[in-house]
This record gives C-alpha cells, structure tokens and sequence, in this order.
C-alpha cells in the first residue's frame, strides 16, 4: 500500500512538474488570475465623468462642483461646453450631469429655491447606485457651505464604524473569494483531466491489469491532487497578503483544516466527472460546467441573501460558498469560533459525501 | 506442475444485450506460443482481458496458471503479464521512472526490481540510459519496453494484445524473436495479431469470429483441415476473363475462389476435380500449384463463412 501510494504521487509529481503547460496551471495562473480578479472584481466604482452646468459666473456652484472632483470619485467630464444635460448623457460625454439653478445656486438657495438636479446614467446599475451615493454624501456634506450658509447641524448623530475592512477596500474582500476560486478551478480541472488522460492515452491498463484494491488506485490518483490544491492554496494566501496586504488574522490551523476539506471535496467531484468524461476535453467541460453555477452561487461576487428561494439550497450545496465563508472568517475576522466551527462541519461533511460517491462511481467504472 | 499453463471451458461474457465472447474453450500447453487471429471486433482482446484477471466471466470457467476468478481476477493479475494494443507507457517519463512505476504499482521489494530490471534490459538489449524519456524512443523499443515493464514482475504466463501493430516490419521480426527467446525461458505467450506472417510463427492458433472460436491447431493442421486437396494460383496475365471465372466458379469440387492481387486461388476438394475444373482455362494463363497460406484459410474460415 505504502509503496504504491509513494509510486504514485512520485510520478504525479514528475509528470506535473514537467510539463511547462501544467506549471504554467499550477503557479502562473493563479497569480495572473489573482491580480487580475483582485484589481478589476473590485465594486468600488471610480472615475466617474461628471458634468456640473451652471450660468457663467455662478462661483458657488463652481466651488460645489470642486468638491465632487475633489473627493476622488468624479472627474469632470469633456462637456465641450454642451448645454444640454440630457445630450451630455446619450453621447456618453458624463456619466452623470448636476443641473444647477439657472438664476445662481446662492442666490436660489437664499430664496429657499435651491434645488439642484442630478441625472445619472444607470445603463449599468450598480454603478448608478454608487454614483447617487455618493452624490447625496457630498451634496449634503458640502451643499449648505458652498451656498454660504450656516452649516444645518441636525441634533442627533449617526456614527458609522466600519469593522475587518475599514478602508472597505474591495481586494481586501475579493481576494478569499477569489483565492476559493482559484483553488476550486486547479484542484476539479487538473484531477478530471489526469484521470480521463490515463484512459484515454492507455496507461490506466497498466494500472488496472496490477493486482491493486481500487482504493488503492483512487488514492494513487488522487493524494497528489490533494497535495498540490494545498499548496496552490498556500501560494494564493501568500500572494493575497504580499500583493494585496490581505491579512491572516486567524489561525493557520483553521486555513489548513479548511482548505483541506475544501480540496477533498473538490478532488472528489473532479474524480466523479472524470468517471463520466470519455476524453479530456469532456472532462474540461464537465469541470466548467460545475464551476461556473458554483463560482456564481458562492458569494464571492454577489451577496448570496439576495438570490431566490429556488436557488438557495444550491448555495447551501455549494462547496465554494463555505470556503469562502471559512476564508473570509478565518482571514478578515480572526476566525470566529460558531462560525468556523459551523462551516467547517458543513464543508467536512462534503468532504466526506465527495469522497464516498467518488469511491462508488470509480469503482463502478474501473473496468 | 501442472503441463497446462491455461485452460478455458465455456468461457462468456455478456455486456447488456451483447455477447462479446461466446463459449470459448481451449487449453495452452506451457512454453507455448498461442496465438489469436481474428478480425477487430472478433472478441480476441476481451478473451484475453479476462485471462488477464481485468474482466470477469459471466459464464464458464478458467484456470490461469491454475488460478481462477474467485477473487475477482486478483490472483491471476499477480501472476500474469500483460501487455495492451495501447501504448501503456508514460512518454513523459524517463525509462527508470517508467519501470520504477511500474514496479511501485505492483509493490515489488525495490532489489528484486533491479535485479529484474537488469535481466530484462540484457533480454531487450536495451542500452540507452534510463533517463531516457519515452517520447524520444523509436516505436519498436518502446513495443519492447512496453514488453519488459509487463514483465518486470516475472510472470509465468504473458498476454500480448496486438504488440506489433504500427511498427516497422524490422522491428516485427524483432519482437517476434524475443517472443522466441522469452518462450525459451520456459513461459507461456498468448498473443493476438493481424498478421499472417506473425500468426504462422505461432504453435497453434485459435481463429476467432464475432465471439467464437471457429478454428483451432497448429498453422499445417489448420491448412489440412480448411483445404484438403489441392490449390491452384492461376495467373491471367492480365484481366481475367469473366465467362471463366463463371464457370470456375460453379464448377464441381470447388472450396475456394479468391483474388490476391493480380493473380486468383482456386482450392478443390480433389486433384480430379482440379483438372476438370481448369480444363478450359484460357490459353496464355499461367497455374502452379502452391500451397495454402494462413490468409488463405483466414478467408475461407473467418470471412468465406459469413457470405
């Protein structure tokens, strides 16, 4: 048993190491992907193009229209000297157009008439919520100041403190999911293909015409696997925190417990879509197939409490989701005990059901 | 010791619907070379995956070496050899890593598979490095060191699954002398094959057809038994002409009308009717007598059978 199992993930080892192909897999595309998804996944929106239209002169909407550029979420956009608000929106010229009073925003505001208008281009949502957030905070921060008013101090206060991310910062966030991502894409895509490629190239004939225990074989095949998802994992850590300065505030017990568990169950699933794929590029499918409801049913992108009843027990099925509740708790919380103790049991008894119906299928499908 | 190395009664399989291998029984002397000749499809390779311990019968019995399929074909794996029509080795691995795979996969003590390495290579005469990659071997050596890696385990009785098909023909007559030389060594070889020359260098012969075993004996005794008298090799010179070959045909006597090549085999079931038969041949055709060739007892018994 001992010296098969050392057989096998010695030559798991050569052939992937090997190969520039599978090197370029195992250690180059995660960090491309990482950056990549790390930087642009990010739901902060920026650089919004901003057109403020106000009669020449007009110093008290200029100084209000300063401030929306100087809070780093707007850039003035090139009006061209347009006039018409709507105009500057169709041909894309302003991601957004604030309409000041046309007899002066003071003077309006002095009479109680100084209502201002925003029109926003909400072609793409989330960007025209983001856009109309912040618009009302540095409205109502600065409005009042840039009119030359006294300042309208409300009696009551309301105290935001954001807590584990208190700069919000999107990568900060994204990275564990993306990191869960990353592992889950290797791990299913990697071990369906090395098994459907013993088959289809032969060399599983001599695996199976050797006088083995088909455990033995599943766990020839599939320890490596384990083994590299883990390492995967540690390097996609590693990068996360020296790239992205995502911190490691928990334990590295709990990172290990968890990723191992998600690896497990990620192995077995590409083991089970390997006994169902005739060739490698049906097992690449397959292993897309499963990902992509996965990656999006995970939380890593959209806050799962927002889908429909109907989908919810698929997120409640889903491997990836608990990995990434287990990785952002671990990682941004310090790994609070219910939580990771609750998840960790999901993710374990996964583990366990992937393992055991990989058992099943391979078996079934040997010969 | 038991003198027989196989011996296989009523042996069936059954996927679904279909048989693939319908009551076949034969036994296979030790030091024997036993070959299987069919068409694809004829049931030779599966025959020899469950000798091989990798499928189990559905019907019948087999003693491999006088173990049978109690444990699942376990036992039989452990004392056979085999070799697949499919390229079994890693051509991304060096020989050594090859052959120390191979020897994990079947838990051999790390001196006995040096020690067998060595015997195996001087049995190949295979001199290149063992970090070698596979990928850089010529197709014949890497036949032969799919050969020694189904060996490596010194099995009593070795299975080859069609090992000479898409290598040149050099490399043929190589493998065949080995299969010569490991037989000398006391083991037994089965083996399948599409090629007549390969299957006359064979002790006996089972012809397969759709899962059954139509025919069995040595190449001379398979000839005297499909041809009984004589065969003509008639030479046209050129087309031949069809109102002969009509006649010929329905002649009386007649086994076996076939063309090979440019030329025609007429077999009869006497020497009288041979003569009246070709009494009409057209002047300027050429006839010899020759003797049968497997191929042509191939066509009579495999294919002439169907018709």
């Amino acid at each position: 048993m001992k010296r098969t199992l050392l057989a096998f993930i010695k030559k798991e080892f050569v052939q992937a190491l090997r190969d520039p192909r599978m090197k370029l897999i195992l250690f180059v595309m995660p960090m491309i992907q990482m950056t990549v998804f790390g930087l642009a996944l990010s739901s902060e929106i920026k650089n919004i193009k901003l057109a403020a239209i106000y009669s020449p002169g007009d110093a008290a909407a200029a100084r209000l229209a300063r401030r929306f550029t100087s809070s780093g979420w707007f850039v003035p956009a090139a009006s061209g000297g347009a006039q018409d608000p709507a105009g500057l929106i169709v041909s894309g010229a302003a991601d957004a157009v604030l309409v000041f009073p046309a007899e002066g925003f003071a003077r309006a505001a002095a009479r109680d008439r100084g209502g201002v208008q925003l029109l926003v281009d909400a072609t793409s949502v989330t960007r025209a919520r983001s856009v109309e957030a912040y618009a009302r905070n540095i409205f109502s921060a600065h409005a009042a100041a840039a009119a030359g008013l006294p300042a309208y101090q409300p009696p009551f206060g309301f105290d935001v403190r954001i807590i584990y991310n208190p700069e919000m910062e999107s990568p900060v966030f994204m990275v564990p999911g993306v990191m869960g991502m990353i592992v889950c894409l290797v791990t299913i895509i990697l071990t369906s293909m090395s098994l459907t490629r013993e088959r289809e190239l032969g060399t599983f004939e001599t695996i199976v015409s050797a006088p083995l225990e088909n455990h033995e074989i599943l766990l020839g095949k599939t320890i490596p696997y384990v083994v590299l998802g883990l390492a995967n994992s540690a390097l996609v850590i590693a990068a996360g925190f020296l790239i992205f300065g995502v911190p490691v505030k928990g334990q590295l017990w709990q990172l290990f417990c968890a990723a191992l568990a998600f690896v497990i169950t990620t192995v077995g699933i590409g083991t089970l879509i390997s006994t169902i794929s005739r060739n490698q590029q049906q097992a690449m499918m397959g292993g897309f197939i499963f990902l992509f409801p996965a990656v999006l049913m995970s939380g890593i992108m959209y806050p799962v409490e927002n889908m429909p009843a109907l989908l919810k027990p698929a997120v409640y099925l889903n491997p990836l989701y608990y990995f990434t509740s287990l990785l952002r708790n671990i990682m941004l919380k310090g790994g609070d005990h219910s939580a990771f103790v609750l998840n960790m049991a999901a993710l374990a008894l996964m583990a366990a059901a992937s393992g055991a119906a990989a058992y099943k299928r391979f078996r079934q499908t040997l010969n | 010791m038991n003198a027989c190395a196989l011996e296989v009664k009523g042996l069936s399989i059954k996927f679904g619907a279909f048989t693939a291998v319908d009551d076949v029984s034969f036994t296979v002397r030790r030091g024997e070379i036993f070959g299987f000749l069919g068409a694809n499809g004829a049931g030779k390779t599966t025959t020899i995956r469950m000798l091989c311990g990798l499928l189990v019968p559905s019907s019948g019995s087999a003693s491999v070496g006088g173990l049978g399929f109690e444990d699942g074909g376990k036992g039989i794996k452990r004392i056979v050899g085999y070799m697949s029509q499919k390229f079994t080795l890693y051509n991304d691995l060096t020989v050594g890593e090859n052959l120390d795979f191979a020897a994990g996969l079947r838990k051999l003590a790390p001196a006995f598979a040096k020690k067998r390495r060595k015997e195996l290579f001087e049995l190949i005469a295979f001199d290149k490095p063992l970090s070698t990659m596979v990928a850089a071997l010529p197709g014949g050596v890497k036949q032969e060191l799919s050969l020694a890696v189904a060996m490596l385990h010194d099995p009593e009785i070795v299975f080859l699954d069609e090992p000479t098909s898409g290598v040149s023909p050099a490399s043929r007559a190589r493998f065949w002398a080995l299969i010569r030389k490991i037989t000398g060594l006391g083991k037994t070889v089965i083996v399948t094959t599409h090629y007549m020359d390969e299957a006359e260098q064979c002790g006996r012969i089972a012809l397969m057809r759709t899962g059954r075993l139509i025919a069995l004996g040595s190449p001379a005794e398979l000839k005297a038994s499909a041809f009984p008298g004589p065969m003509a090799e008639i030479d046209f010179k050129g087309a031949a002409p069809a109102g002969f070959l009509d006649g010929l045909r329905a002649a009386e006597g007649l086994l076996e009308l076939s063309p090979h090549g440019m030329r025609w085999h007429a077999a009869f079931t006497g020497p009288a009717a041979m003569q009246a038969a070709l009494r009409g041949l057209p002047p300027g055709a050429d006839v010899r007598a020759i003797p049968p060739s497997l191929e042509d007892v191939f066509i009579r018994l495999v294919e002439g059978s169907g018709r």
